[in-house]
């Protein structure tokens, strides 16, 4: 960072904060629960790092640059189908699946010219309908065959502890590179640009920040990290169909997930995340009650606790573990 | 003042002693019992996944009530190569989800160590279930999905041999349609002028490339409207066409909520008034959605995969088909659902499958079984060995109409078998009439 660009605020710590430790430690010991649990925690913890990358990629859209999108599982959806059709070309299946994540995260750069002219509500529903035409053109394609949809079966070829094993190391890889790389991301300039284009576009833009450019970086990263949820899910589920990879339910996860936990923090999500898992795991089988409890939560969130649990406990106590927040010197 | 932290500190400590010393018994106890039950070879683990909330949940309506009578079935156990065996089954329901269904099927193969995995009911479901037992190398059977869309919509290739090696189906195709419609739809005196409406989706397309070739073949003059996207609210441009055409027959495979547009639109039209046999497909299973269209439904025609006429008997509930119906009606206080039918025949299969297996206990042997399996079932006979593919095998359909039900019914809809070309050891039960618009 070159000296004129000093910021005025200052927030990233120099060295590592005790918590950036104690995830770090995490994350290793993540990374051999594979060696010492069984099949079902493997397969558990592999969704819960689906849930907490989808989580923190829609906080750093949503609660840092104020991208509100509803069209999320577009990137959820095309990074398996881009993985399906590079498996189709003859790579192997888990390159393929992080080649495709990378190659919708490249649909996303040119996606980023048209939509980020839009704002607000405009913007969320331009992403809706991304979601969907992308879907309807994806149906098209004869490996597809429209609603049918198709399966990865180049995975079987794996034995099935390998296969789990190595699809689990993927998630906590993908999952810890992109929650780490967000915090990077938002303890640097282009992080206080987006907060401050999130609080107002204008009045940024008139300070001399390159809005477009800002939220074209903030908007291709969480392109990126919803691509390789939705592969490391489709490597876990196997099965592809249109509806349910494109499905808008994605993002109603993602929203609840940052709306309860706490949006605009980066310890919000991943709270969230492992809410939203343990309900799931612990009600899920109530089938439309569950449902209607979700709701109810995230209503009783937004009206009474609209900072999310880690908002409140921050208010409350002053709790910071990854500093995000402005700190006057 | 610092006694008070001292304590609060021992407080915490001894609590998280015990805490710390629940979490582990918690963790070990579970396990431990779960590896005796992995290790006793005596408990055959089943695991049964089915849509029985949500969307398609209707499907799913008669579930408990076919599983609690099998049940009972085997409370004492089977006897398979001279060792008995006790059975349990364990249920899940999707809640119509596919992303739900996968994570029931992982559960059901990690948690519960299922030896056969049993689902039932639309690709939504039988799809991720099957391609997470094909993975896991887990035996399964499934049913009630066409089997097209089992075999093809999960990445096998025409022509080229299985890739499937654990996943094994039954259900109706294209080919059970050709043989029931060229049946049924010579059952009244038409201008064999076929109007065919086909969404862009898999089955629509599907119906398009293979069906209506066949249908050409068997003397009837197709108009196909063309593709649509399902959802579609205006059906003016089909209506105009089919009645230009002079249609008779009306034949379609729609997402099923978009037939109650498209037939009210018809009849607005004076469509509906020309067609002497409308006959549904995908929609009209159930008599809810007929009674959604009230008088507009009486006379519908439609393809059943089981009705309450069956003669056939299931071995897995020891239940006659009027019997099993019946039950239903009496267990759920609804009229009984082709589908009821078709879950006992799952369960027929399976425990067939179950007895002829050298070692159930045992996946490769399972998987054997299942790929060379003859059964009987409350849908008919059904013969692995026949193909049309390795992996599934067709059981035949018969031709229905929806009529009004007669006086005193508790329903307003009965269903009645008109056609039995497809599956001829299905007796009639009434002769079929042409549609006509009534109220």
């Amino acid at each position: 960072m070159n000296e004129n660009a000093r910021p005025i605020f200052t927030v990233a710590p120099r060295r590592a904060s005790p918590a950036g430790w104690i995830a770090i430690v995490a994350v290793a010991m993540l990374a051999v629960v594979p060696l010492l649990c069984g099949g079902p925690v493997v397969d558990k913890l592999t969704t819960l790092c689906v849930y907490v990358l989808l989580a923190v990629m829609w906080n750093l859209l949503a609660g840092y640059a104020g991208l509100v999108s509803v069209g999320q599982q577009a990137f959820f959806g095309l990074g398996g189908y881009f993985a399906l059709r590079l498996v189709e070309a003859g790579l192997p299946p888990y390159p393929a699946l992080v080649a495709g994540a990378f190659a919708s995260a490249g649909i996303a750069v040119p996606i980023s010219l048209f939509l980020l002219r839009l704002r607000n509500g405009e913007f969320a529903i331009a992403m809706w309908v991304t979601a969907e035409a992308f879907r309807l053109l994806v149906m098209f394609d004869p490996l597809v065959q429209g609603e049918t949809g198709t399966s990865l079966l180049a995975l079987n070829a794996y034995e099935p502890d390998l296969r789990r094993n190595l699809t689990y190391w993927v998630a906590l890889a993908s999952m810890a590179a992109m929650t780490a790389g967000s915090y990077w991301l938002l303890c640097r300039r282009i992080g206080w640009a987006a907060r401050a284009i999130r609080d107002d576009e204008d009045a940024a833009a008139s300070i001399g920040i390159e809005t477009m450019r800002v939220k074209r970086v903030i908007f291709i990263v969480a392109a990126l990290g919803c691509a390789l949820a939705g592969c490391i899910w489709l490597a876990s589920a196997i099965t592809f169909q249109p509806r349910t990879n494109f499905g808008v339910q994605w993002t109603v996860f993602m929203l609840f997930m940052v709306l309860v936990g706490g949006l605009r923090s980066f310890e919000g999500p991943i709270i969230g995340a492992l809410l939203f898992f343990a309900v799931q795991e612990i009600f899920g089988d109530f089938g439309a009650w569950y449902l209607a409890g979700l709701g109810a939560v995230a209503v009783a969130f937004a009206l009474y606790l609209p900072e999310g649990i880690w908002g409140a406990l921050r208010s409350r106590t002053g709790i910071e573990l990854m500093p995000t927040q402005v700190k006057h010197p | 003042m610092s006694t008070g932290i001292e304590n609060r500190l021992h407080l915490n400590r001894r609590r998280f002693v015990t805490l710390a010393g629940g979490a582990a018994a918690a963790l070990t106890v579970p396990a431990g019992v779960r590896s005796a039950f992995a290790q006793g070879d005596d408990v055959i683990r089943v695991g049964f996944v089915s849509p029985q909330s949500g969307p398609i949940g209707i499907f799913g309506e008669g579930d408990p009530y076919v599983l609690d009578l099998v049940r009972k079935t085997v409370a004492e156990g089977i006897e398979v190569g001279g060792k008995r065996y006790g059975v349990e089954f364990i249920s899940k329901d999707t809640q119509s989800d596919p992303v739900r269904a996968a994570q029931m099927a992982k559960d059901l193969i990690n948690g519960d160590k299922v030896d056969l995995m049993l689902s039932t009911s639309t690709p939504e479901t039988v799809n991720p279930v099957a391609d997470a037992c094909e993975a896991a190398g887990v035996p399964s059977l499934s049913a009630t999905s066409p089997w097209e869309a089992f075999y093809f919509g999960r990445g096998a290739k025409p022509g080229e041999p299985t890739p499937f090696k654990w996943t094994y189906h039954f259900c109706f195709g294209v080919g059970n349609f050709a043989t029931l419609y060229a049946d049924q739809w010579s059952k009244v005196e038409t201008n064999r002028r076929v109007g065919v409406l086909l969404p862009s989706d898999a089955d629509g397309n599907a119906i398009r490339g293979l069906l209506l070739p066949q249908l050409e073949k068997a003397g009837f003059t197709i108009v196909d409207a063309g593709p649509y996207e399902n959802g579609n609210a205006d059906f003016s441009t089909q209506i105009n066409l089919f009645k230009s055409e002079g249609c008779e027959i009306f034949n379609t495979f729609p997402f099923p909520p978009d037939f109650a547009v498209f037939w009210r639109q018809a009849a607005q039209k004076g469509f509906a008034q020309q067609v002497k046999i409308c006959q549904m497909a995908k929609a009209g299973l159930f008599a809810p959605e007929l009674e959604a269209l009230g008088s507009l439904g009486y006379g519908l025609h439609a393809g059943a995969y089981w009705h309450k006429a069956y003669p056939f008997k299931s071995s897995a509930t020891g239940l006659s088909g009027l019997e099993l119906a019946d039950g239903f009606e009496a267990w759920s206080g609804k009229q009984w659902n082709q589908q009821v039918g078709a879950t006992a025949a799952l369960f027929d299969a399976a425990l067939t499958a179950l007895k002829s297996a050298a070692n159930p206990k045992d996946k490769p042997s399972m998987a054997a079984a299942l790929s060379g399996l003859k059964a009987d079932t409350a849908c008919g006979a059904i013969d692995f060995t026949g193909g049309p593919v390795p992996n599934c095998t067709p059981i035949g359909l018969v031709g229905v109409q929806w009529v009004k039900a007669k006086e005193g019914s508790k329903h307003p809809f009965e269903l009645e078998i008109v056609s039995n070309a497809d599956h001829p050891s299905v007796p009639l039960t009434a002769d079929m009439t042409a549609y006509s618009v009534q109220g």
